[in-house]
């Protein structure tokens, strides 16, 4: 496995690199920044009332009449550019194996060598496992060194902010996992990407549309952000045990059944 | 033991036909040419052994083991050269070594450094910087460095100039002589003739022959040139029935010889000839007959 994990490791770390850096530097500003925005938001709100159904969606809960310091702390952890970076990065190294060897041809010059597909498939995913952590770090990392910026009272326990954090990197374990079953499927990387992308934007749309239309509500379980409600965690300070629970059986099942999937098909470059 | 062995091997890709009923035995330190023209299922074939593929039908093993559920373990016997060799664009002579050396669990620097001596290339190179031929060079480096039992070689020499050609036909006898197994898929006759020691044709998915090259020799036919000593003495000639006239000009007369030469021989002593000329057997013919016949059942 030690071979497998040099030649991923050779092609992943640069992207992971950049990745991690713009958590980084994004945390930093958003840490900076969070606390000068909420001094306006009263306002914003009265003007622009979808800005805060939007919040709302994003953090998972209602915000109340007035906008809670904590609250307000969890934007970090729900801000789109966060949730991008992480989820580009689930879903570009989920689709890498078996689709994305496929269709650049090396998946014969691989398989070629003794190696397991099952064996291929779990080196890829104890990467993308690993390069997860080390992106959450990152964000912590560029947080806490910014956090001397934000009001004392909006600073987060440590052991709060592991807890979203795990809630987090839960998130990205679904939405890479059901990257890998749907790569091990596909004989065209681009195409796994696009179902990826298009699942997850759905789960998105569906967790913003569940909070202005009531019919969306109903089927909000859908939705992978419906188990990710940092806000909720930072007011309560409790573990979010059922919504950890609820990914991370998405992202098991998804994981188990891709590995079987790749294990059984036949492979043929395209 | 076979080191290749396949039976009624089928596989199809939807309605397209791949391959139907494959059976092969390649034995121990035997170079198989594996001939046929684009498409014939050349490739499909060597897929199912290397275990990329799921036979729809039939089996195919490689020393013993099952090329389908046992592909991992009996690629530690195989050195594969695909068809359409594609590698990562970062890749170098050297990073390929050391990574194929920790996924082989096996040190194949010494070996790998002498083939790409005689490859001529150069360890740092990246992929995405070098030409088609070198790419080809790393692949068989790559396949051959740690010696294996057998040699898939899917076109080896597609993208070689003449002279790697010729290195690699070296190389390909060096491993011959060692005892390894070579199973050479090419679509050119030339470079079969010259390596293997047996010869199977498939089209359309099937095999239409499978046997020895001098068998197939035998039943080449060949040009047989006699140059009478007048034109009237190669007018009036009655050609035995292993001779097949082509074409007379003059005083010379193009046969076609079917058979051996002891008969030709006996027979051409009685006539009056000045000179006459034999040429080797011609395989392309024989290889032009079997296609022909296989497309028209014949």
């Amino acid at each position: 496995m030690l071979g497998l994990l040099t030649k991923t490791l050779r092609e992943i770390w640069l992207p992971t690199l950049l990745v991690a850096s713009g958590l980084f530097g994004v945390n930093i500003l958003l840490t900076v920044l969070i606390p000068k925005v909420q001094e306006g938001f009263e306002e914003v709100f009265d003007k622009l009332p979808f800005v805060e159904s939007m919040l709302q969606a994003l953090l998972g809960t209602e915000l109340g009449d007035q906008m809670a310091a904590e609250a307000m702390q969890a934007v970090l952890w729900v801000h789109p550019i966060v949730l991008t970076l992480l989820w580009f990065h689930a879903i570009s190294l989920s689709t890498r194996v078996p689709a994305g060897e496929i269709d650049r041809g090396t998946i014969d010059f691989l398989l070629g060598l003794p190696v397991g597909r099952r064996q291929l498939y779990w080196s890829e995913v104890l990467m993308w496992l690993a390069t997860g952590l080390l992106l959450l770090a990152f964000g912590f990392a560029g947080h806490r060194l910014a956090s001397p910026a934000m009001p004392e009272h909006m600073r987060p326990e440590t052991h709060v902010a592991l807890m979203m954090m795990t809630n987090l990197y839960c998130v990205y374990l679904a939405v890479g996992a059901v990257g890998f079953l749907v790569s091990s499927l596909a004989s065209h990387r681009s195409r796994a990407i696009a179902v990826v992308f298009a699942l997850v934007l759905g789960s998105f749309l569906l967790n913003f549309a569940a909070q202005l239309w009531e019919p969306a509500g109903r089927v909000a379980f859908l939705g992978i952000l419906e188990y990710y409600r940092p806000a909720v965690v930072l007011q309560s300070g409790e573990f979010p045990t059922s919504d950890v629970a609820v990914l991370l059986t998405i992202a098991c099942v998804s994981l188990a059944a891709g590995s079987e999937i790749m294990a059984r098909r036949s492979i043929c470059t395209v | 033991m076979s080191v290749i062995r396949t039976e009624k091997l089928t596989r199809r890709y939807g309605v397209r036909r791949g391959v139907d009923g494959i059976d092969l035995e390649v034995g121990p330190g035997e170079t198989f040419g594996f001939l046929g023209p684009n498409g014939a299922g050349k490739t499909t074939t060597i897929r199912l052994l290397m275990g990329l593929l799921k036979p729809n039908s039939g089996r195919a093993e490689i020393v013993g083991l099952n090329c389908w559920r046992e592909s991992a373990r009996l690629k530690h016997a195989v050195g594969y050269l695909p068809g359409d060799l594609r590698l990562y664009p970062w890749l170098s002579l050297r990073s390929a070594v050391t990574i194929v050396s920790r996924i082989r669990q096996q040190h194949i620097q010494p070996r790998a450094a002498e083939l790409a001596d005689s490859f001529e290339l150069e360890p740092n190179l990246p992929v995405r910087k070098m030409s088609r031929g070198t790419r080809q060079k790393l692949g068989l480096v790559l396949a051959m460095a740690h010696r294996p039992k057998l040699l898939i070689l899917d076109e080896p020499t597609s993208g070689l100039d003449p002279l790697m050609q010729s290195v690699l036909a070296d190389l390909v006898r060096e491993a011959a002589t060692a005892g390894q197994t070579i199973f050479f898929s090419s679509h050119t006759l030339s470079e079969v003739e010259a390596l293997c020691d047996r010869v199977a044709i498939v089209r359309h998915g099937q095999l239409v022959v499978d046997e020895p090259l001098h068998a197939l020799r035998e039943q080449a036919p060949r040009t047989v040139e006699l140059v009478y000593d007048s034109v009237e003495a190669a007018s009036a000639v009655r050609l035995p029935e292993f001779l097949a006239m082509r074409q007379q000009s003059k005083s010379e007369l193009q046969c076609e010889l079917r058979g051996p030469t002891p008969p030709l021989l006996a027979w051409a002593s009685q006539q009056p000839l000045v000179d006459i000329r034999i040429s080797h057997p011609d395989l392309d013919a024989v290889f032009h007959s079997l296609y022909h016949n296989a497309e028209t059942g014949g």
